[in-house]
């Protein structure tokens, strides 16, 4: 029986109910008030399995309560309520709904117990976030939303798969660590792989995340990726193809953050790496590295978070979020402008600012079991953030050339739901121990060491050091209106292009064939016309005699072979 | 539901004498709303009024059938015997019960829709189209409480017969034509192949009775049971397995209400139910899977499944890429018999509920969209969802369902599916479900965002404006019974598995 | 690039403080300051014990030296990367939001000096 309902009934309840509210405020607070019964909820659970029920003989788990559920379900609850807050302008229903859908979605998949359950959400998740994308109401927003659609159904049914064969093959369903090995742990492998863009199949978010609206991208930011990571760390901890995965996730994205001209996407690169320090987390494995990778998706959420509401407000205000067009906003934005500066020195993991307290971890992690070049590149990554977004960002949109747009400072309930988070933001980096205590594992690590104090101010502001020698010797290189290839376009310049050709090939081919058939069935219906029909020579008037005689001839041969058998 | 597992019988027990008059009064009920069709060309209120109420009568009916024998399966009971071991019969068994409950439930609602629609649309001739609907339904019923293969074949080529004017309704050039494509294709196969396949079946074993477990065990050996399985799979054209599909799309000028019960629900599952008949009680999954005879058949059918999606991909009409969405997805019943495992065949057995659910819906929001706007391609649909926002939602509720996502019951037969195919060894066979799902999202899931994200042109309106009451209820209740389906999807599992064992 | 001088009766109050880095000087300054915090961390490195796990750590400045060539060699090979991936904005276009304008009813655009 459900003894204790999952958080996510209470999420599916606000979205059916919301659609019958009167637009406005009285939806809006709906949207914030959910989030925040359901994290009193979450922190209410008793630790254990709950809503057990056999399910076409399935043993399905839908409440599965323990630390590190719990720690992923409250940091999802409270970017709900961050997110839903700084929408509070918004009167669109679709996205409102689809927002608590999603959220609910992410919840329910971290509290699933099985492999089913979490199936169920993990689809929740790709349908409802969707919307979000399609809700900017352009050709370009449907076009890519469909391309993220078949991406995150993929995930989805490649989960499914997997689940089927693990079935088959271990007669459990359970969610439980798996070792990699048989065809369907690799299946549900690669299924997390997708969520959790790994290098190469990681396309779909710069694709899709900045695609959405002002408050979309705020919202994706927070669930689907951070899930696939628990999903990992649920799953697969302390697989070691994970640690080399995540390094070359952290590393390499660098480049494009670094040319990338949209600001918002830049962050999503920004984003992609912080993931591959989560993913180094989980693939150590050990209790150090898998607090790391959960803490550091816990404090990754937010100064993320903050990030997009920051250059979601400034979009919101000047109607672009490209580095190009942007510049010399601080004053009449600036309350914007330090609340993400805030965000960027977070992510920069700038000590007593959150990025700090939870990257150490997983640095140390690497370090302690001596991966030393995983270390290295994650060191090098560290640096590389400071650049292309903890500088970038704010000096190209803040900063820099000045455009001449003298935009108004964000709405109140913005700075209001960017505060709260540059706030939380620091009050983590200050007091690490509240983050420590919930994670999944004995925190005794102390990152306010003076060796560790000096070498990451040393580190950083070397980096800035040398972003400031490039600026001055003019080889930074400057925002431009572009796109920047990568392996997305492989399906959407290469794949069509090679389909439509092919497409005209077999469409030739096949009236080629057809037409061919249909001549020489014309030709043979023309022939028998000729030979048969009213002109032709059997048609022709025969005399009499000539039919007796062919009578006979057949008769003939008929008491022949009667007479031979 | 609950009723029905409680009231569970053992095979082999008699058919008592009210569960026959029932099967008997769900094949005529039909018919007395077809003559009162006939009788009263004038009274559209009073006979579209008698067509409701016989409708809500069979299905009461079923239901009757169902409290009495829940799960279990009847004996057959002989009406005439034509030949030793082939006689006019019936039996109620859970595919088949689980068949006329569908059909008939649906048939309430799209009676509904169809009086909507046909008077929405002003179409002509309204006695001969509801008279003939209603003789397809007794059809099915018939079909559907088969008690063997001779039976059957004469409701299956009844079903035909009575759909072909409902076809050829409008009485254009084009509707004339695609009618004769329908004929030609179903009645050929049927009896080209299908009543080869009998005739042998009947040399080969003596009787054409479904049993459980097949007739065919030491019966048939060697290369004659992939060809007798073949001249089977062909010979039922109305599961459209490709290549002989081509009667369906061929169908889609038919009116709307015709395409959503008939080409979505009762023929087109009458192949597919057919096909599950043949497989699971003829040959018997487990013949099937000792000789591998149906090898060749999964791989026609996964063929099918991914070919007939990528055509719908291509098709800008909606009824015609919705006809190669099911010509795709009944491929996925017939690929589960073609499994030859349990879980395959529960699966397909599902699978027919499921999609009769989602796909019904999908044809009546076509048909709402084409009763209120007039439009039939899907690249004129951009901003309808803003004008329409119930039939849009309902459409994404059944796209969601036929692509195989939760919340919705598609989900569970393609689990189940996945499942028979992992059993019989068969891992490429999931490669085709998924991929069949992704294709399932790209040509589904555009209408739905370009209906409700996109700018319509200047003829769309900017407020609400549905189509007629009678439009989009029916469509709305199917949409929520696919959610229902979702959850008691357990239940349908538990009810058919007294199919296999 | 509009380049005008601001009203400071029409900006925030913390807008009107900031205008000090109009001055290009103020600028310049903060990058001095930069240059001696620098200086001063890297000679930090001689006057305490470092705690380490990895050998290369205990060189002194290693923390510094590896952030600033990290970040030159990173930024280096973007430059020369920038070469062989940049495309026009509308390479992918009408399939792509980046040629587009962001649409106003998602917007609520407000200038200082409307």
């Amino acid at each position: 029986m459900i003894d204790v309902l999952p958080p996510f009934t209470l999420y599916l309840l606000g979205a059916l109910l919301l659609p019958f509210l009167p637009k406005g405020h009285v939806r809006g607070l709906l949207t914030i008030v959910v989030p925040v019964v359901g994290a009193w909820w979450i922190w209410s659970a008793p630790e254990g399995l709950h809503g057990q029920m056999t399910w076409m003989g399935l043993e399905m788990v839908w409440m599965r309560v323990d630390k590190l559920a719990v720690v992923f379900g409250l940091v999802f609850s409270l970017a709900a309520f961050l997110a839903a807050l700084y929408a509070w302008h918004l009167r669109d229903t679709v996205q409102q709904v689809a927002t608590l859908l999603y959220a609910g979605s992410a919840i329910g998949a971290v509290f699933a117990g099985d492999l089913v359950t979490l199936f169920l959400f993990w689809e929740g998740t790709a349908i409802a976030s969707v919307f979000l994308i399609w809700a900017r109401r352009t050709e370009g927003a449907y076009a890519t939303g469909m391309r993220y659609l078949v991406i995150q159904i993929s995930s989805g049914v490649i989960l499914l798969g997997g689940l089927v064969l693990q079935y088959h093959d271990t007669g459990s369903i359970a969610f439980e660590a798996m070792t990699l090995g048989s065809l369907g742990t690799w299946a549900i492998f690669l299924s997390f792989g997708i969520k959790c863009a790994f290098p190469l199949l990681h396309d779909w978010l710069q694709d899709a995340y900045p695609a959405a609206t002002v408050t979309g991208t705020v919202v994706l930011s927070a669930f689907t990726t951070k899930l696939a990571v628990y999903a990992l760390a649920r799953g697969f901890p302390g697989t070691e193809i994970l640690i080399y995965i995540g390094a070359v996730m952290a590393l390499f994205p660098f480049v494009y953050a670094l040319i990338e001209n949209d600001l918002r996407r830049v962050m999503v690169y920004s984003l992609n790496i912080q993931l591959g320090y989560m993913v180094v987390g989980v693939g150590i494995g050990t209790e150090l590295a898998l607090n790391g990778a959960a803490a550091h998706a816990f404090t990754g959420i937010l100064y993320k978070a903050l990030l997009f509401m920051g250059l979601g407000a400034v979009l919101f205000r000047t109607g672009t979020a490209k580095a190009s067009e942007l510049g010399g906003l601080y004053k009449t934005m600036p309350v914007t402008m330090v609340l993400c500066v805030i965000g960027a020195a977070s992510i920069s993991a700038f000590p007593l600012f959150s990025g700090f307290i939870s990257k150490s971890l997983i640095l140390s992690a690497a370090a302690h079991e001596h991966h030393n070049i995983v270390w290295a590149m994650l060191l090098a990554a560290s640096a590389g953030a400071l650049i292309h977004t903890g500088i970038k960002i704010p000096y190209f949109a803040f900063f820099g050339a000045d455009s001449g747009k003298r935009p108004k400072e964000a709405p109140a309930h913005m700075l209001l739901a960017m505060g709260l988070t540059a706030a939380l933001c620091i009050g983590l980096g200050v007091f690490p121990s509240v983050l420590y205590d919930m994670l999944p594992y004995e925190v005794d690590y102390d990152v306010y060491t003076t060796t560790h104090v000096i070498t990451q101010l040393q580190l950083l502001l070397f980096s800035a050091l040398g972003f400031a020698l490039l600026m001055k010797a003019g080889i930074f290189p400057m925002p431009q209106r572009s796109v920047t290839l990568s392996s997305d376009w492989t399906y959407r310049k290469a794949g069509p292009a090679v389909v439509w050709y092919v497409g005209l090939a077999v469409r030739a081919s096949w009236r080629g064939t057809s037409g061919l058939i249909a001549k020489l069935y014309a030709d043979f219906i023309k022939a028998m016309h000729a030979s048969a029909g009213p002109d032709g020579a059997r048609a022709a008037n025969w005399p009499t005699g000539a039919m007796v005689m062919n009578i006979a001839i057949l008769l003939g041969i008929v008491l022949v072979v009667i007479f031979v058998s | 539901m609950a009723r029905a597992m409680r009231a569970r019988m053992q095979p082999g027990e008699t058919t008592d004498m009210e569960t026959f008059t029932a099967i008997i009064l769900s094949m005529v009920i039909p018919l007395v709303a077809m003559f009162a069709s006939m009788a009263l060309p004038k009274q559209d209120n009073l006979r579209d009024g008698i067509t409701f109420v016989c409708a809500v009568a069979t299905f009461a009916v079923v239901l009757v059938i169902l409290s009495n024998v829940g799960g279990g399966s009847t004996a057959a009971v002989e009406l005439i015997e034509v030949l030793p071991g082939v006689s006019l019969a019936f039996n109620v068994e859970p595919l088949g019960l689980m068949f006329a409950l569908i059909a008939s439930g649906l048939w309430i609602l799209t009676h509904i829709y169809g009086v909507g629609y046909m008077r929405g649309n002003n179409e002509k001739n309204h006695a001969r189209f509801f008279a003939c609907f209603s003789a397809a339904i007794s059809g099915v019923m018939g079909i559907a409480f088969s008690a063997n293969m001779f039976t059957l074949f004469l409701f299956y080529e009844f079903l035909t017969v009575s759909t072909y004017p409902l076809v050829a309704h409008k009485g254009t050039p084009e509707a004339v034509s695609g009618a004769r494509t329908y004929l030609s294709i179903l009645m050929g196969t049927s009896i080209a192949l299908l009543l080869t396949a009998v005739i042998w079946t009947y040399a080969l074993t003596g009787t054409l009775d479904f049993t459980k477990g097949g007739i065919m065990q030491g019966k048939a050996s060697g290369w004659i049971v992939p060809v007798l399985l073949g001249l089977y799979a062909f010979g039922i054209g109305k599961a459209a397995l490709m290549p002989f599909h081509r009667w369906l799309p061929a169908a889609m000028v038919a009116p709307t209400p015709v395409s959503a019960l008939l080409h979505a629900v009762a023929v087109v599952k009458a192949g597919v139910f057919t096909m599950l008949k043949v497989g699971v009680y003829i040959f018997g999954i487990d013949f099937l899977a000792e000789t591998g005879a149906s090898e060749w058949l999964m791989w026609l059918a996964a063929y099918s499944i991914i070919a007939a999606s990528v055509v719908a991909m291509c098709q800008d009409n909606l009824k015609k890429r919705l006809a190669y969405s099911t010509v795709s997805q009944l491929s996925y019943i017939t690929l589960g018999v073609a499994l030859a495992t349990d879980m395959g065949a529960l699966g397909g057995g599902m699978h027919i509920a499921m999609h009769a659910m989602g796909k019904i819906t999908l044809f009546m929001c076509a048909g709402s969209i084409y009763v209120a706007y007039h439009r039939t391609e899907v690249s004129q649909l951009s901003g309808l969802g803003r004008a329409m926002p119930i039939t849009f939602a309902a459409f994404c509720i059944g796209a969601i369902s036929i692509i195989g996502l939760p919340p919705m019951g598609g989900s569970w037969s393609k689990f189940l599916l996945m499942v028979g195919a992992v059993d019989a060894g068969q891992q490429l066979m999931i490669v085709v479900l998924m991929a069949s799902s992704l294709l399932n999202v790209a040509y589904l899931m555009p209408i739905v965002a370009k209906g409700f994200f996109m700018a319509g042109d200047d003829k769309v309106p900017t407020g609400f404006a549905e189509a007629p009451l009678f439009c989009w209820l029916p469509p709305a209740i199917t949409a929520f019974g696919c959610l229902v389906l979702f959850v008691f999807a357990g239940e349908i599992q538990t009810f058919l598995a007294g199919m296999v064992n | 690039m509009a380049q005008f001088k601001d009203d400071p009766e029409k900006l925030p109050w913390l807008g009107r403080k900031l205008m000090l880095f109009d001055d290009k000087k103020n600028v310049d300054r903060l990058v001095y300051g930069l240059y001696a915090l620098c200086a001063l961390l890297f000679l930090a490195d001689f006057f305490y014990k470092k705690k380490y796990y990895i050998s290369a750590e205990n060189f002194p400045g290693f923390y510094a030296l590896y952030g600033f060539f990290a970040c030159v060699v990173l930024v280096l090979c973007a430059k020369v990367l920038r070469r062989f991936l940049m495309r026009d904005e509308g390479f992918y276009a009408p399939q792509d939001t980046e040629s587009e304008d962001h649409p106003d009813h998602d917007l609520g655009k407000e200038s200082h000096y409307d």
